[in-house]
C-alpha cells in the first residue's frame, strides 16, 4: 500500500533553535498515526508543518506521491489535510453552522447556507454525531465544540486530519466515543495523525512516531511495543508515573470550605456552594473538565476573588475574603494554572520573581530597600535545590522553558508557605520527568503535614498521588472517593454531569 | 522571492541602536523638508538651531534651566508609567504645585530663604501629589480611567488659577493677568552668576537619583514594577494594586509639583498661567524617549530643552513659525517610537528555489 502522506527528512529551524531535524515519517490510508514526544520535542512544529503553517527550511512533503508546495494552511485544507488545534478557533458568540461555513466562502465566492448545511448534517449522520447547527457555540461544552472543529474539518474536504491533543480536555467516555469515530473515519478512508503524550490514547492507535529533541526517535507498530517501551522511546529513561505513592497520616482539618459559592469572570454563578475539607498530611485531588469553577475556587480561597456566600476556615481561623497578602501570610501558598499570566511577571528574573510577594519580608528588605544580596543568595540555592534550568538567576522568566518557568513558582511558593499548597493544574503542558519530580516535592509536603489540594484534568496523576479525589462539575462536589476506592468509570460519569446515582447505576451495570 | 518578517525573540542590540539611527535619519530628512517648505535656508536653520541649544556656554546654561522642568514632569511621567498608570496630568499637577507652593510664599514670606526655599519645595511637591492622588483615588477607588481624570484635571486646575489670579491674587500694577513678584527671599539661589541657570537644576537631578534608587532598590519600586509588568501575577502574591496606584499618583504628582516651583520661583518670579509652556505634556514625551529609564530622562530633556530654545532663535533667525518646532518633535517621537516596534522584528528575503 502506497502511503497517503510522507514526510521526508524536513528540518525546521527558529532563529538558532532547531525544532525539526530532518524527520520523516509516513501515514498509510485508513491509519491512525501518533506523533509522540515531550514538549519540545517538536510534535506540533511537524504537524504545523504539514498543516501550511510553518514553512520548512528543509525537506520535502507529499501527498499522494506528490510533492506539497505549501504556502499556507489553505494550500494544506486544498490537498485535503485539515488540523484541530489544541487551542479551538471558534466564534463563540456565532452558530455552529457559521463557524463551520466561516472563510470557506472565499473559496466559491457566493455562499450556499442551505447547501452548506445539508452537507453538514450529511457528515453528522455518517458519524453519528448529534449537532445543533443553529445553536451557538458559546451555548456548547468543550466536548461539543471538539465536535465543530472536527466536522469543520470534514466539511472542507479533508482526508489527512491532525488531531492536537484532542483529548486534554474531555472526560474519558468523551475521549472513548472520540476514538471510536476515529476507527469509522479510518475504515471510511481517512487517516487520523494524533498528537498526543497521553500513553493510554496513544495505544489505540496503528503506529506511533516518536519524537525527542526535535529528531526520530523511531516508528513502530503500536501492537508490537508497550507503554513503558513508548515512555522509554521518549524519555529516554523509564519512569512510571502511574506507580502509587506511599500515603501519608492524615490529621485535623486545615482547610475548610463550608457551602462557598462565588461568580467567574463574566459575573455568572461559578462556585455553587462548595464544602470541602483539606486535613493536614493529605492531598486531596479535584478531577474535573476545565471550566467547572477550579479556578474560581483556586482564587477564592486565596482572596484574590471575592466569595459572594460562604466561608473558608484556614487552620481555625476564619478568612473569608481576607486580603491575598492576609492568606499567604498565614501560611497558604498557590500555584495557578497559568503560569506566565498569574504565577509570574515574565520581564522579571528569576531572581525576583522568586521574592514575589516577599519583598518586604525582613529576609529581603530592610527599611525599604531590597537586599540584593540575600536575594541572590535565595536564588541560588533556590536554584540549585530545584534543578532550574536557567544560564543565571538574572535571566528574564519570559526565556524560560514552561517546566523551569513552574519550578521557579514552585520554589517560591514552598519557601513562602507553610501550612497549605494550593495547585491547579501543575503538571500542564510539563514533560514526564519534571512532573515526576513536582509530585515527589508535593508528596514531601504532604509529608511534612501540609494540606495540599490540587486540581487536575489527567485522572491518572491524581490517582497516584492524591489520598482523596472528589470530582467537580459546575461549582459543587458532585462525588468522592478514597484513594482505595478510586472508580475512574464513574469519576469520568460524574464529571460530565451525570448525577451519583446515574453514575453509580452505570458502574454496577458495567460491573 | 518574498520579503519574511519574523518577530524576534531575543532583540538584537546592534539592529536597536540601527533602527533608532535610522528613524533619526528618517526624521531629519522630513523635517528638513518641512523647514525647506516654510522657505527656510536650510544651513542658516540648521546654526540657529544649534546656536539656540548648545552655542556657546550662555546658550547651553539656558538650555539647562529649560531642561529643568521637564526632567522632572519626566520622571514624573516615567514613575507612573512604569506601573503601567498613564497619568497625563503632569501639566495640571505642576500648577496645583506652584499655586500651592505659591500660597505658602503668601503665608510665610518673611522666613529666611535658608528655611523658606525648603519649604517652598515641600509645598510644590505636596500640592501636585494632593492633585495627581485624587486622580489616583478615583482610579483606585471608583475604577475611573486616569487618562480621563488626569486630562480633566488639567483643565480645572487652569481656570482655578486664572480666577485666582482674576481677582485675590492679581498683580494690580500689571495689564497682564499674573501675580505680584513674589518676596525676594523665597527666590530660588542662583547657581552661575551672570547667568539663570537656578538651585532647582540641582533638585531636579537630585530627584531623578532618588527616583531611579527607589525604583531600582527598594521594595515599593519593585512593586511598582511588578504592577506594571504583571498586574494579575502581583496582585495574585499580595500586592495591593489599588494602594500601590494611589502612592504612584502621589508620587508622580509631587514630582510634576515641583517643577510648578522652580518655574515660579527659579523663573518667572511670580504666578501667571505661562509658567509652563506644555512641560507636562513633553515629559510624557521624554519619559517614552527616555524608555522610562530617569538617567536616560536627564540627557533627553537637554536635548530637548534644547531643541525649544533652539526653535526660538530658529523663528527669529529664519521667519519659520515656531510652531514647526513642535511639528519636528512630534515627527522625530513617531519615527523613534516606529524604530522602537521595527527593532522587534527581522526580515528576511526568502527565495522560492
Amino acid at each position: 500500500m502506497r502511503p497517503v502522506l510522507s514526510v521526508h527528512e524536513v528540518t525546521k529551524k527558529f532563529h538558532q533553535v532547531v525544532a525539526n531535524d530532518r524527520v520523516s515519517f509516513d501515514v498509510m490510508p485508513g491509519e491512525i498515526h501518533c506523533l509522540l514526544g515531550e514538549n519540545g520535542a517538536g510534535k506540533s512544529t511537524i504537524a504545523e508543518c504539514i498543516y501550511g503553517f510553518h514553512r520548512p527550511d528543509g525537506g520535502t512533503i507529499s501527498v499522494r506521491s506528490k510533492e506539497l508546495d505549501l504556502r499556507s494552511p489553505s494550500d494544506a485544507i486544498r490537498s485535503g489535510i485539515g488540523m484541530v488545534h489544541q487551542h479551538f478557533v471558534l466564534v463563540p458568540s456565532m452558530t455552529v453552522l457559521e463557524n463551520i461555513v466561516i472563510g470557506t466562502e472565499v473559496a466559491t465566492a457566493i455562499l450556499d447556507m442551505r447547501e452548506a448545511a445539508e452537507r453538514i448534517a450529511e457528515i453528522c449522520r455518517r458519524y453519528n454525531v448529534e449537532m445543533d447547527l443553529n445553536s451557538r457555540v458559546s451555548a456548547l461544552t468543550v466536548g461539543q465544540q471538539q465536535w465543530v472543529e472536527i466536522v469543520k474539518a470534514l466539511f472542507l474536504g479533508a482526508e489527512i486530519l491532525i488531531m492536537d491533543e484532542p483529548t486534554a480536555v474531555l472526560t474519558p467516555q468523551e475521549s472513548r466515543r472520540l476514538f471510536a469515530i476515529f476507527r469509522e473515519m479510518c475504515e471510511s478512508g481517512m487517516s487520523i495523525i494524533l498528537i498526543s503524550h497521553k500513553l493510554d490514547e496513544v495505544m489505540q492507535s496503528d503506529r506511533v512516531t516518536v519524537l525527542r529533541k526535535g529528531k526520530k526517535v523511531g516508528t513502530v507498530e503500536t501492537r508490537a511495543s508497550s507503554k513503558s517501551e513508548l515512555t522509554n522511546m521518549m524519555v529516554g529513561r523509564e519512569i512510571d508515573l502511574g506507580a502509587p505513592r506511599p500515603r501519608g497520616v492524615i490529621g485535623s482539618p486545615m482547610i475548610e470550605l463550608h457551602g462557598l459559592c462565588a461568580q467567574g469572570d463574566l459575573g455568572t454563578p461559578a462556585l455553587n456552594g462548595m464544602t470541602l475539607t483539606v486535613h493536614r498530611g493529605e492531598i486531596v485531588g479535584i478531577a474535573g473538565v476545565a471550566g467547572n469553577g477550579q479556578k474560581e475556587l483556586f482564587e477564592t480561597l486565596t482572596g484574590v476573588r471575592k466569595a459572594t456566600d460562604g466561608r473558608v476556615v484556614f487552620d481555625g481561623k476564619e478568612v473569608t475574603n481576607h486580603s491575598p497578602r492576609d492568606i499567604q501570610k498565614a501560611g497558604m501558598g498557590h500555584i495557578p494554572d497559568d503560569r506566565f499570566s498569574e504565577g509570574l511577571v515574565p520581564d522579571f528574573d528569576i531572581q525576583s520573581n522568586l521574592i514575589l510577594g516577599a519583598q518586604r519580608e525582613p529576609a529581603f528588605s530592610k527599611m525599604g530597600f531590597l537586599r540584593f544580596d540575600a536575594i541572590r543568595q535565595f536564588a541560588r540555592d533556590s536554584i540549585e535545590a530545584f534543578a532550574i534550568k536557567a544560564p543565571s538567576a538574572q535571566t528574564a522568566c519570559r526565556t524560560l522553558s514552561g517546566g523551569n518557568a513552574q519550578k521557579v513558582i514552585v520554589a517560591r511558593e514552598f519557601a513562602q508557605s507553610t501550612k497549605a499548597i494550593l495547585a491547579n493544574q501543575p503538571s500542564r503542558g510539563l514533560d514526564i520527568g519534571v512532573i515526576e519530580y513536582m509530585h515527589g516535592r508535593l508528596t514531601d509536603k504532604r509529608d511534612e503535614n501540609f494540606a495540599i489540594l490540587i486540581a487536575s484534568e489527567e485522572l491518572d496523576e491524581l490517582r497516584s498521588l492524591a489520598d482523596r479525589i472528589v470530582v467537580i462539575f459546575k461549582g459543587q462536589i458532585v462525588g468522592e472517593f478514597r484513594h482505595d476506592a478510586v472508580d475512574l468509570e464513574r469519576i469520568g460519569l460524574l464529571m460530565a454531569g451525570h448525577t451519583g446515582e446515574a453514575a453509580a447505576k452505570t458502574s454496577v451495570g458495567e460491573a | 522571492m518574498g520579503i519574511v518578517i519574523e518577530k524576534r525573540l531575543t532583540p538584537s542590540i546592534s539592529w536597536q541602536v540601527a533602527s533608532i539611527l535610522l528613524a533619526l535619519l528618517a526624521s531629519f530628512i522630513i523635517s528638513a523638508l518641512l523647514l525647506k517648505s516654510a522657505g527656510a535656508d536650510l544651513g542658516k536653520a540648521g546654526a540657529a538651531l544649534w546656536d539656540g541649544a548648545f552655542g556657546g556656554w550662555r546658550a547651553t546654561w539656558k538650555t539647562l534651566v529649560k531642561a529643568t522642568p521637564l526632567m522632572l514632569t519626566g520622571v514624573a511621567a516615567a514613575v507612573a508609567f512604569r506601573a503601567r498608570i498613564w497619568n497625563i496630568g503632569a501639566e495640571g499637577q505642576l500648577y496645583a504645585g506652584a499655586i500651592f507652593a505659591y500660597w505658602v510664599s503668601l503665608m510665610v514670606g518673611s522666613l529666611p530663604a535658608l528655611f523658606l526655599v525648603p519649604l517652598l519645595f515641600a509645598a510644590g511637591a505636596v500640592g501636585g501629589s494632593l492633585y495627581g492622588g485624587l486622580a489616583g483615588y478615583l482610579r483606585a477607588r471608583f475604577e475611573v480611567s486616569e487618562v480621563l481624570s488626569t486630562v480633566m484635571l488639567n483643565y480645572i486646575v487652569l481656570y482655578f488659577l486664572s480666577f485666582m489670579l482674576t481677582n485675590p491674587w492679581r498683580d494690580p500694577s500689571s495689564f497682564f493677568q499674573q501675580s505680584p513678584k513674589v518676596v525676594d527671599n523665597s527666590l530660588l539661589p542662583n547657581l552661575m552668576p551672570g547667568t539663570k541657570l537656578h538651585m532647582g537644576f540641582l533638585v531636579a537631578l537630585a530627584v531623578v537619583v532618588i527616583v531611579h534608587l527607589v525604583m531600582t532598590r527598594s521594595s515599593l519600586g519593585y512593586e511598582i514594577r511588578a504592577v506594571g509588568l504583571n498586574e494579575k501575577a502581583a496582585r495574585f502574591k499580595g500586592i495591593d494594586v489599588k494602594w500601590v496606584t494611589m502612592v504612584v499618583m502621589l508620587i508622580s504628582g509631587g514630582i510634576a509639583g515641583i517643577a510648578g516651583v522652580t518655574e515660579v520661583f527659579g523663573v518667572q518670579g511670580r504666578l501667571n498661567p505661562g509658567i509652563s509652556v506644555g512641560f507636562g505634556f513633553i515629559g510624557i514625551i521624554i519619559a517614552v524617549l527616555a524608555l522610562l529609564n530617569p538617567v536616560a530622562i536627564v540627557f533627553v530633556a537637554i536635548l530637548i530643552g534644547g531643541s525649544i530654545n533652539g526653535g526660538i532663535k530658529l523663528q527669529v533667525a529664519t521667519g519659520v513659525p515656531s510652531t514647526l518646532i513642535d511639528a519636528i518633535q512630534a515627527i522625530i517621537l513617531l519615527f523613534y517610537l516606529a524604530a522602537a516596534v521595527l527593532a522587534r522584528y527581522k526580515f528576511r528575503i526568502v527565495s522560492n528555489g
